[in-house]
């Protein structure tokens, strides 16, 4: 094969990498200590790729490929929108849109006892967090956040949901807020929630504006942000 | 014995790739490939918690399921199956995943020869849409044999038909890599149709095997950084 320059590990940051590409050589970096995120793996002395996408860097040390997909892998501390499809004993069995399902204890509940265990239906949309998420094993959530108080969790009552990639969620929840929310926020009132999952749930007084934020927040998926202020505006003007 | 193929194509020259993704709005991926004429359609599902009953529960496993464009499916959609599920079990890391299963689907649109490199390039496509982590990509090319000895890259059907053996190579896709030395190399499928000549002089040396192995390696790169820049193009960001 032709043979490449050796290019520095900075060269590919921030560019799009595919499956198999090498982006760290170990044996350069001694005495180091680099955290790999979701989408790179060791093999032997090397980094390298195993989902396409963009490498991006953090400082000190941490490296992570950023994709956007339809499904979700999860992770631990995230907060995502899980809809409940069985009821155990221990556990309620939560689908987050990822590997395998996942386990809510009866329990992870502020003032959760034995005594008042809540009975949810199948296909109740909750927002939870995610508490463990290892390979092999089934992630387990929890509707408290890391202090044992209920915060905003717990089961998402009428509204709409709808499915995105994981790309869009992470734009959804940057800060500063993203143009779309910003804009659709100076004139409409409404509620939502993000998860980091791909799933995203909207509520309104009426349903016209509950179909609004949802139709634009889908549509201005692939625009820039100049782009989607634009947009949303027009789509604002057809309605009044 | 200059053989003047159809279109005017040179002996190595391949007909234009096309390739794009996330073309089914369900699948969790899916892409599309066209090899000149010959259009497959591939799209992924999972990974989906569960693996079948014989399959080891330790690793991920890989489901595959051919539709050929018309007809039912018999002995030759099952071999294709075969293929594919031993090529895709190759490059994807199956044990970052344990005990899912990951199901492709691959629907013949059009045939017009080199069917299979076209569906494992769309495999690929799909899988890496879906975002399936995998050891690296994987290219695949066709060759045949003329009766003069000839080998010819990415038939068309008709040549197909005409020839006296058929090869279909894939390999390991070209990288980038901060190292300076050490490529992938070898061979992940071949697939051999036909009679091929060798010498057998004492040893038998199967000549035109190789050579056309040799100049499958030598598309390689070129046909990665089709791939890799038409599947670039479309990664909204």
């Amino acid at each position: 094969m032709e043979s490449k320059p050796s290019t520095t590990p900075s060269s590919f940051i921030d560019q799009q990498v595919f499956p198999g590409d090498v982006v760290l050589d170990l044996s350069k970096m001694a005495n180091q200590t680099i955290k790999l995120g979701g989408g790179l793996r060791q093999d032997g002395d090397v980094i390298s790729v195993m989902k396409a996408g963009k490498l991006r860097f953090s400082k000190p040390n941490k490296y992570w490929v950023e994709s956007s997909n339809k499904r979700y892998v999860p992770s631990a501390g995230d907060n995502v929108l899980g809809i409940v499809v069985d009821a155990k004993a221990d556990n309620f069995l939560v689908d987050i849109k990822g590997p395998t399902l996942a386990f809510l204890p009866v329990l992870a509940f502020e003032g959760g006892t034995r005594r008042n265990i809540p009975k949810f239906e199948m296909g109740t949309l909750l927002y939870v967090r995610v508490v463990k998420a290892n390979t092999g094993m089934n992630p387990e959530l929890s509707c408290m956040d890391a202090s044992g108080k209920a915060a905003e969790y717990g089961p998402l009552k009428e509204g709409f949901m709808f499915e995105s990639s994981t790309g869009l969620s992470r734009t959804l929840l940057s800060s500063p807020t993203c143009p779309v929310l910003e804009t659709l926020g100076k004139k409409l009132a409404f509620e939502i929630a993000v998860g980091l999952n791909g799933r995203v749930w909207v509520n309104a007084a009426s349903p016209s504006i509950v179909v609004l934020v949802a139709n634009t927040i889908m549509k201005t998926e692939s625009l820039s942000p100049v782009q989607q202020k634009i947009k949303v505006e027009s789509l604002m003007q057809r309605m009044r | 014995m200059d053989l003047e193929r159809e279109g005017g194509r040179g002996a190595n020259q391949l007909r234009p790739i096309d390739c794009s993704r996330n073309v089914l709005s369900r699948a969790h991926g899916s892409a599309s490939c066209s090899h000149g004429e010959t259009r497959v359609l591939a799209a992924v599902y999972g990974p989906k918690a569960g693996t079948k009953k014989n399959e080891n529960p330790e690793k991920a496993c890989i489901e595959v399921i051919w539709k050929p464009k018309s007809g039912q499916i018999g002995k030759p959609e099952k071999e294709f199956q075969m293929i594919l599920k031993r090529t895709l079990q190759n490059i994807c890391l199956l044990n970052v995943h344990p005990n899912t299963t990951t199901s492709i689907i691959v629907q013949v649109v059009h045939d017009d020869g080199s069917l299979l490199p076209c569906a494992i390039h769309a495999a690929c496509a799909a899988l890496i849409d879906a975002g399936i982590p995998l050891k690296y990509l994987a290219v695949s090319i066709s060759c045949c044999l003329t009766e003069s000895g000839k080998i010819l890259l990415d038939p068309n059907k008709l040549e197909e038909q005409k020839m006296k053996a058929f090869v279909c190579l894939a390999f390991p896709s070209s990288v980038h890599s901060v190292l300076t030395e050490g490529s992938i190399n070898g061979i992940i499928t071949s697939l051999t149709h036909g009679v091929m000549a060798g010498y057998t002089f004492l040893t038998l040396i199967l000549d035109e095997y190789f050579q056309c192995v040799e100049q499958g390696r030598a598309a390689i790169t070129p046909l990665s950084n089709i791939l890799k820049k038409k599947l670039q193009s479309q990664s909204a960001e």
